[in-house]
């Protein structure tokens, strides 16, 4: 088991106000999923891809707990913009380098939240036509989804509240805390109100 | 489906519009309160009180309602959530209420939309 001493992470952990998952119950569930996967995919040389950044922690994590050959590759996409005219066109900034016709795909998520990513990225991957393609998911949360999508591997329910860590962002920060904890309320309202 | 660009509906709210070019982005077709429903009728039969839902996602059968009134004004808007569940059980809406809305607009970037539903009252639980 990894030790995150939290005096190490004092500057972070002052904006949180409560724990809500521990590293200890990550690492745990992420092996859980680990196994799972190795199990559902011997002998299927998957690929596993991420979308950048956010997945980071959670698929190199998953990646070192995955006992059967697996190749890994990330996409990244544009973040909507109010000045988008064109329907339906989420810009790559970045694509697969690897082709996936006829791969068994794992698609891997930190979080799943609305699913409206999530899903487009399923119907471009999909038009590639992969052997198989199925969604890993660290954590879900799951009250305002508005696109429905079937969640293969799922590590963890969120409650609706702004949360950080373990790959979660507010504003690019706190990605880097080892566990998730509930940002404290004046942190996302200074913000806001400057 | 999805209505072209030219021929946008006359949105009742800014926050409407900005929820539907999210979805446009993403390639999810809605429609406008395409229906309302009958909540309650009076002894000769007319409608008494209805509800039209903001959206409707016609892939994911789903009803979407957004209101960005201040929790302590939207128990008109809860109670009527709530009858249509009981009088519509096949029926699915979500209901963004002031604060999940603010959290969809910063989730979206939209800064701007997310300041003008801002308050105290936006981050309480209700």
């Amino acid at each position: 088991m990894r030790w995150y001493p939290p005096e190490a992470y004092a500057a972070l952990t002052a904006d949180v106000s409560e724990i809500i998952i521990s590293a200890e119950e990550i690492d745990q569930r992420v092996e859980e999923m680990g196994r799972r996967i190795s199990e559902d995919y011997a002998g299927r040389n998957p690929i596993l891809i991420g979308v950048l950044k956010g997945v980071v922690p959670f698929i190199a994590d998953l990646l070192r707990v995955i006992t059967v050959p697996v190749e890994i590759d990330f996409m990244a996409v544009s973040s909507y913009s109010p000045e988008a005219r064109d329907r339906g066109v989420v810009r790559l900034v970045k694509d697969l380098e690897v082709p996936i016709t006829d791969r068994h795909v794992l698609f891997v998520e930190d979080v799943i939240d609305t699913g409206l990513t999530l899903s487009y990225l399923l119907r471009t991957l999909r038009a590639r036509q992969p052997a198989s393609l199925e969604v890993c998911v660290l954590f879900n949360k799951p009250k305002h989804r508005l696109v429905d999508v079937p969640l293969k591997y799922k590590g963890f329910d969120l409650p609706d509240r702004l949360v950080v860590g373990w790959g979660l962002d507010y504003r690019e920060q706190y990605r880097n805390l080892p566990y998730v904890g509930l940002l404290k309320p004046e942190v996302f309202q200074e913000d806001v109100q400057t | 489906m999805t209505e072209p660009v030219a021929s946008r509906p006359a949105f009742a709210h800014p926050t409407e519009e900005a929820f539907a070019r999210i979805l446009d982005y993403y390639g999810v077709d809605w429609v406008y309160e395409p229906r309302t429903f009958v909540l309650e009728r009076d002894e000769d039969g007319n409608i008494a009180a209805g509800f039209s839902p903001d959206f409707y996602l016609p892939d994911q059968d789903l009803y979407v309602e957004l209101t960005t009134v201040r929790p302590s004004l939207v128990t008109v808007k809860n109670r009527k959530v709530r009858q249509l569940r009981e009088r519509y059980p096949d029926v699915n809406i979500k209901l963004f209420k002031r604060r999940d809305v603010r959290k969809l607009m910063i989730k979206y970037g939209l800064d701007q939309h997310a300041e003008k539903i801002l308050g105290t009252e936006a981050q309480e639980d209700v």
